[in-house]
């Protein structure tokens, strides 16, 4: 029998706001263990939580940006669970009435996954097991989290890894959160079960925690699709249960099936009022998003005669596509200026992180200012090209590299002189043209080349002085 | 029914002492606070009416950076501490 996969993941995402989500404490990676830490943030008793405004306006961009429902009122809930990593031995969340209802990610096929919701929260302490006793740093404890939980949408791994591609994407986009997820700036929960093709109802599903790199994220679908499959087609069940992934081993494994069973007595947090979104406050957000990129890639395919894969490499991080954006001003072929960037530059940012910073010396600017050469005439490709390597090596101007004599002649109102010239100081050979000795204007192309050095365009100098006689 | 042994185990969680000649009136006392709460539950009341006492919504702070306690500030209650760090012993 074939089995489908059917996956849905819970996404959380640090935002990249100044403070903690409930006191003024740094969000700054790293630091002295326990140093970016108060009362609030450890859970003493006594001390007020009180939500930073810029986790909710953060909160609802991201909302705008998967189409989901802003939503009129939300609340804050306690989720309690005992464990070290949190000091009150409650987690402040929203489970009754989250931030953002619904929305979606539109895949490159077209399909949509549909999001249940998003919701905002705080982040937990870190642990570092040692010799069997636990070490706990709070710095990360407080960090404000939104948890995007999908519906269980996804069928493939290749869907899956898109999925968490393009909420990376626009998430880095509206500059909410720098998504790494490797630095765990992003971390997805992956729920996976399997039923037969065609069935309608779902399997039983496991939920792998933590996951925290793509490429991790593909391998443990798969080995659990596999296993699920196996455990099956052998007569077993798959029992409900939260699962870790070992990247050494490849393998999933239990972790925690006991404490699967515990219910986390979620109640409305007393300490924290009531959050009413006004409409006008929405619609402020919304004038302040910047163009998303599934938009943007439109209207470089549409309005501007990109090429779709072109256009999906444009777009993938914000700084390329805003660099273009720059260098295309007033330049007569934005393809031109796209062959440059994904051609010639890419090679000097070659990793995903120079992709990102897209840090490169020469300006969009200056590329402009070459692609106008080009456009002009003044220059050819062969020249463009060998002229950009030099930019790109010292963040210079193309002006530095090519001389007025590289320029020569080739400028239109230049050749356009050149030819008049040729006209002027060659009357017996007008006069042979105009006889009807073709060859005559060989000898008219010949001076225009000659004064300009040979940097003319031969046929481009043939058609004018025809043009010109005729 | 709270018992003898509830408060005692209470106590216990709540790293209290409790002498022995307090235990009956604390039982009591226990009782009649778990009493109070049965009342309020069974108080009809529509959601809205408890969900803002005091009427409040919308109180925010703004995303402002305020120095942070010093690490021995911070681990001072812990019960157990290495290395700058709170300290969870392995209890097996
Ligand atoms: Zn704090």
């Amino acid at each position: 029998m074939k089995y489908e996969l059917v996956s849905g993941f819970e996404t959380h995402i640090e935002l990249q706001t100044k403070t903690k989500i409930f006191c003024g404490c740094t969000t700054q990676f790293g630091g002295e263990p326990n140093t970016h830490c108060c009362p609030v943030c450890i859970g003493l008793p006594g001390t007020l939580p009180v939500l930073n405004r810029e986790v909710v306006r953060f909160a609802i961009k991201a909302g705008l940006a998967v189409h989901g429902e802003i939503a009129s009122v939300a609340k804050m809930d306690r989720k309690n669970y005992c464990y070290p990593d949190l000091s009150k031995a409650y987690q402040i969340s929203q489970l009754y009435a989250p931030l953002i209802i619904g929305g979606y990610v539109e895949l490159s096929s077209g399909k949509k996954i549909r999001l249940h919701h998003i919701h905002i929260e705080e982040d937990a302490g870190k642990l570092i097991h040692r010799h069997g006793d636990t070490y706990v740093d709070y710095n990360r404890g407080g960090v404000p989290l939104i948890e995007i939980v999908s519906e269980p949408d996804i069928r493939s791994v290749d869907e899956a890894r898109e999925y968490v591609e393009k909420l990376q994407q626009v998430m880095r986009y509206i500059g909410i959160s720098d998504c790494r997820m490797q630095e765990g700036s992003m971390r997805c929960d992956v729920n996976v079960s399997v039923r037969p093709e065609g069935s309608e109802t779902f399997g039983t599903r496991t939920e792998i925690k933590n996951m925290n790199s793509i490429t991790n994220i593909v391998k443990a679908m798969e080995y659990e699709y596999d296993r699920q499959v196996d455990l099956i087609e052998s007569g077993g069940k798959v029992v409900q249960e939260t699962l870790r992934y070992d990247d050494v081993s490849g393998t999933t494994s239990s972790m925690r099936s006991k404490e699967d069973a515990h219910d986390y007595r979620y109640f409305r947090d007393p300490d924290l009022v009531t959050i009413n979104i006004p409409r006008e406050e929405v619609e402020a957000l919304r004038a302040e998003m910047p163009e998303l990129p599934a938009d943007k890639c439109r209207r470089y395919i549409d309005a501007l005669g990109i090429p779709e894969k072109d256009a999906q490499l444009l777009t993938k991080y914000r700084r390329i596509s805003e660099f273009f954006d720059a260098a295309i001003e007033g330049v007569k072929s934005p393809k031109t200026v796209s062959n440059f960037i994904i051609g010639q530059m890419f090679r000097r940012a070659e990793t995903e992180s120079d992709k990102e910073q897209f840090d490169l010396p020469t300006t969009p600017q200056q590329l402009n200012a070459l692609v106008k050469l080009l456009d002009s005439g003044k220059i050819r490709n062969n020249l463009a090209k060998a002229t950009l390597e030099k930019m790109l090596d010292t963040g210079k101007p193309a002006t530095d590299f090519i001389s007025e004599s590289d320029m020569g002649g080739v400028d239109d109102n230049a050749l356009l002189a050149l030819c008049k010239a040729a006209i002027e100081g060659n009357a017996k050979a007008v006069a042979d043209f105009r006889g009807g000795k073709e060859k005559a204007l060989k000898a008219l192309v010949g001076n225009v080349m000659k004064n300009s050095r040979g940097k003319a365009d031969a046929q481009a100098a043939e058609a004018k002085i025809k043009e010109l006689l005729g | 029914m709270v018992t003898r042994e509830d408060v005692e185990n209470i106590a216990l969680l709540s790293k209290l002492f409790v002498p022995e000649e307090e235990l009956d009136g604390l039982t009591k006392s226990m009782q009649e606070i778990i009493d109070f709460a049965d009342a309020i539950n069974n108080a009809p009341a529509s959601a809205e009416g408890f969900d803002c006492i005091n009427n409040l919504s919308n109180v925010f702070r703004e995303d402002e950076v305020v120095p942070s306690y010093p690490s021995e500030e911070i681990l001072r209650n812990a019960p157990a501490q290495a290395e700058d760090h709170f300290l969870v012993r392995n209890r097996e």
